[in-house]
């Protein structure tokens, strides 16, 4: 091994090092505070790592606060989102990745525009949609509003997934006597299950995320999802740091861990067997 | 029992032309093989007997019934593809069975879960799991049957490919190039076992290749297409001893049949101004000719034995035989040598003549096939 | 060989089967995306307030020529442009250099891979919560530890010189993860083959990136900081929640100022203007990646 390797070598572990002290310390420090004495944040100062003698502590102060009913109204919107999205999105991936019809052009484009418009763009109009239709207020109206964010992405992955399977093998299940729509269900959506459980992930933590939307169209405080009661504790002092902390974690363990699995699980070659390259 | 016709077939992409005006009779239970080079329109021909490629026009009839329309299910046909087109997600039980699931599928099925549930039963269903049991055994699949196509070798996935196409008896099977993936030594294997696979069950195949050589052996008849039409059809024998043009003469055969553009004068044949030589009888007409000959109708003689003068050029020992390749020579002497294709012989033994030895061909008049110069067309004798 | 099965060839894809799955997904774009966002569009013509919603008169360009009067406007498109340029380049060029540094296999890559990945998997308003904490002037470890070091205190969110780079830390913090999946990705896909024959025919490591590994995966790397850019001119709740576009106006972009003309000022007219100007500048970074992918599509072809 030679002298320039072995120093490009000391430097990139110098650079891991450095890269995951940056990376990680926050969601660190999310956990320290948590536990941690809420006497001590403000006033002495804080011990700079988490101290588990403060969980029973933690669990109390979470308890007086709506985050179990929070986290059921995050779980609904998102849950809702994705179910929405990943329905609409496969039809439309698989569409656009198989059928030659007449504008297919303009769809691609308006899934495309999708991408770029701002979600505050729509705000006003969407809110005086939701006035007219009775949905303000309504945990549906908040998933209609995330899935329509959401379904092109949805719709990106599935086609693309779609495109890489050999239209043999759907030929080859219609020679069969398997019924059109059968061929979606029992042989595309099957085969593209890693993509799709991508996609629902994304759409999933789309939904779970959101606060724009959830802070305009909700105004009931039980009807809040975890976000925006996160967000209501900026500026106020009556929750203690650490329980607010700890609601943070909460919060965003679930979409760490998925977040985690699933970047292994887009890149799954099972088509790879079936068809000779 | 069923008849397929097909009706002046055309089909176009496009602007492209594809096939134009095809018509043939595919008799019940023949092996009919669709020969052509690559692009020559074959495997569109037989995705348009599946109900895989619409028809532009024309018509295809299954037993006198018009039939253009028709799904692929309702024709009744196997397919079995180039790439297989396994299920890759399904075992290969799964994959061998799906086709009497399918037959057992009702619309309420769709629903999710009982969806999953049904053709989990299915599977399990005695009569299918038979059925299922014996097609693997007969293909030697069963110590593979809980495996996913991806844990299978290339020739394994041929054998599922082809169980599932047994599985559902159908009145017809369609075959795409299905040996083209595998090496040479499976691909002498799995042409046997397609072989008697047609005689057991004693129905229609039709098989697309672009390989002369599996064609000549499974079929008992051929259709030779080139640029989207049919150039001659007939019984392997026929195709070989009797090409109905210059393209047939070419492809077929290995080496292909000697092609040489003479003027003919009676029973002499001129190639060029310095070389004619004398034929046994009288060419089937006078003027511009083309004269066929097989490679192995052709003998190597030692110089001057031979109506034909050459020189070797090229020698290929295939063990049992030897391939000779020569160029004909003008007056005897080196200087004038002909600008022409090589002629190539073909003789038992493995007796190498040396390079550049002088040598002569001879052979018996009767042997000879004659094709028009300009269409290409072979004359009657 | 016979020909590739393709859409043109196959009767899989009849039209009329075609609209049916079509057809429902774009109703409901339609109705939830496209009805609003040209609703918001005909708003920035006129003269629509909060209280009255419905009672706006037609304005003409009127909303834009005040926009164009107004110096908040240029500063809020200035900031955006900052903003969305830094976060592109910090984002990519950390990313970029981050998967770079853990393509190679080595123990506990799996674990570093994972942490590395934390901003981009949090959400947003947990971030905005723990950064608010940390970036705290008085009690955040910020503060602490530059305390500890000698220096004084900074005032991380509250002044206008460092609410920017405070936001673009967190920024930068969000996206540069995102980056190095889609790098790590193009890495794996980088044919050893050909960085082999770089090797025999006796590039040295970093000629071999150069040549080899830097071309191959420049179209990732471009599709990454076109999204990042998108995602920057559209950020919202990060922004809100950090500075509330303040202070000052310091870090407001086009995309804060929609919601505070339309909220705060209660001119949803001014506010959808602000909108489109917005709109158009991420029209515009996707039209000219576009473009450069085009080129480059034809640079490849004609080579």
């Amino acid at each position: 091994m030679s002298a320039l390797s072995l120093i490009l070598g000391f430097l990139r572990a110098i650079l891991v090092l450095v890269l995951v002290a940056v990376a990680g310390f926050p969601i660190y420090w999310m956990a320290t505070t948590a536990f941690s004495d809420p006497g001590q944040l403000y006033a002495s100062g804080q011990v700079p790592w988490p101290q588990p003698q403060y969980f029973g502590a933690l669990v109390a102060e979470l308890e007086g606060l709506p985050v179990g009913r929070w986290m059921l109204n995050t779980l609904f919107v998102a849950t809702g989102t994705t179910v929405v999205s990943l329905l609409l999105g496969s039809l439309a991936g698989y569409a656009l990745s198989r059928f030659r019809f007449h504008g297919r052009g303009v769809v691609g484009f308006l899934l495309f525009m999708t991408q770029v418009v701002p979600e505050a763009l729509i705000l006003v109009p969407l809110y005086a949609m939701f006035v007219a239709l009775g949905l303000l207020n309504n945990l549906l109206g908040l998933v209609l509003a995330n899935a329509a964010f959401s379904l092109p992405v949805a719709t990106f992955i599935v086609k693309g997934a779609i495109d890489a399977i050999p239209y043999e093998i759907e030929e080859s299940a219609l020679i069969d006597n398997c019924p059109r729509i059968g061929v979606l269900t029992m042989i595309v959506l099957p085969l593209i299950a890693p993509s799709l459980a991508a996609a629902a992930v994304i759409a999933f933590f789309a939904g779970w995320n959101e606060y724009l939307f959830a802070s305009t169209f909700l105004m009931n405080r039980t009807l809040w999802p975890a976000s925006v009661g996160l967000a209501s504790f900026i500026g106020q002092y009556e929750t203690p740091l650490s329980a607010v902390m700890g609601t943070a974690l909460l919060f965003s363990l679930p979409a760490i861990t998925f977040f985690l699995v699933i970047q292994r699980r887009i890149v799954s070659g099972l088509t790879s067997g079936a068809v000779k390259g | 029992m069923p008849e397929l016709v097909l009706d002046t077939v055309a089909k176009t992409f496009g602007d492209t032309q594809v096939i134009r005006s095809l018509s043939a009779t595919v008799e019940d239970g023949e092996f009919l093989v669709l020969l052509g080079p690559s692009g020559c329109g074959k495997s569109t021909l037989l995705r348009m007997i599946a109900g895989l490629t619409e028809i532009t026009a024309g018509e295809i009839r299954f037993d006198g019934k018009r039939a253009n329309d028709w799904s692929p299910r309702e024709r009744d046909v196997a397919f079995v593809f180039q790439s297989y087109a396994l299920y890759p997600h399904m075992t290969v039980r799964g994959n061998i069975a799906f086709p009497l699931v399918m037959d057992a599928f009702r619309p309420w099925h769709h629903l999710p879960l009982v969806n999953g549930w049904m053709r989990r039963r299915r599977m399990k269903d005695p009569a299918i799991a038979a059925r299922t049991d014996a097609i693997a055994r007969q293909l030697e699949l069963d110590p593979l049957i809980d495996r996913r196509p991806a844990g299978l070798s290339g020739g394994q996935r041929q054998r599922v490919a082809l169980a599932r196409a047994l599985i559902r008896d159908p009145s017809i099977y369609l075959l795409d190039e299905p040996l083209s993936n595998l090496d040479a030594r499976l691909r002498m294997q799995m042409r046997a076992e397609i072989s008697s696979l047609h005689h057991k069950v004693g129905k229609t195949f039709v098989y697309v290749t672009h390989d002369q050589v599996e064609a000549m052996t499974m079929a008992t008849r051929i259709i030779v297409l080139d640029k989207g039409e049919v150039q001659q059809i007939g019984t392997p024998d026929e195709i070989y001893h009797a090409p109905a043009n210059t393209f047939v003469a070419r492809f077929v055969g290995s080496p292909s049949m000697n092609l040489l553009t003479v003027d003919g004068e009676g029973a002499q044949l001129r190639i060029s101004p310095s070389l004619s030589f004398a034929h046994g009888e009288a060419a089937p007409r006078a003027g511009r000719l083309v004269f066929g000959i097989r490679p192995e109708k052709l003998e190597l003689r030692p110089p001057g034995e031979g109506p034909l003068p050459a020189e070797v050029v090229v020698v290929e020992s295939l063990g049992a035989e030897i391939v000779v390749g020569c160029r004909l020579q003008a007056g005897g002497t080196r200087d004038h040598l002909i600008d022409h294709d090589l002629v190539f012989v073909r003789r038992p033994g493995n007796e190498r003549p040396a390079l550049g030895s002088p040598c002569s061909l001879s052979f018996a008049a009767g042997d000879v096939v004659w094709f028009d110069a300009v269409t290409g067309l072979r004359l009657k004798p | 060989m016979a020909a590739k099965t393709t859409m043109r060839t196959s009767a899989l894809g009849a039209r009329a089967a075609g609209y049916l799955f079509i057809v429902p997904p774009v109703i409901y774009l339609g109705v939830f995306m496209f009805w609003p966002l040209a609703r918001q569009m005909w708003m920035s013509l006129t003269n629509t307030t909060l209280a009255r919603p419905n009672d706006g008169v037609f304005v003409g360009l009127a909303n834009y020529a005040r926009l164009l009067e107004t110096p908040a406007f240029y500063a809020s498109l200035r900031i955006t442009v900052v903003y969305a340029s830094l976060a592109v380049l910090l984002g990519v060029t950390l990313g970029v250099v981050s998967a770079l540094a853990i393509n190679r296999p080595f123990r506990g890559r799996a674990v570093v891979r994972g942490i590395l990945l934390f901003g981009w998997a949090v959400p947003n308003v947990a971030a905005a919560l723990i950064w608010l904490w940390m970036f705290n002037e008085r009690s955040g470890v910020f503060n602490k530890m530059l305390l500890g070091m000698g220096f004084s205190r900074l005032r991380w969110l509250t002044s206008i010189d460092w609410s920017l780079p405070s936001i673009l830390i967190v920024t930068v913090w969000q996206v540069a993860p995102f980056v190095m999946l889609v790098t790590l990705a193009a890495l794996q896909s980088v044919p050893e083959e050909v960085r082999e024959a770089a090797r025999v025919d006796g590039a040295d490591p970093l000629n071999v990136f150069r040549n080899v590994t830097w071309p191959h995966i420049l179209p990732s790397v471009q599709l990454a900081a076109l999204l990042v850019a998108v995602w920057s001119i559209r950020r919202f709740d990060i922004i809100y929640l950090l500075t509330g576009g303040g202070p000052l106006g310091s870090t407001s972009t086009l995309v804060v100022k929609i919601r505070q003309t339309a909220f705060e000022a209660h001119e949803l007219g001014i506010a959808s203007a602000y909108g489109a100007v917005g709109l158009l500048l991420a029209l515009l970074v996707a039209g000219i990646h576009n473009l450069v992918d085009r080129r480059r599509m034809r640079w490849v072809a004609e080579r």
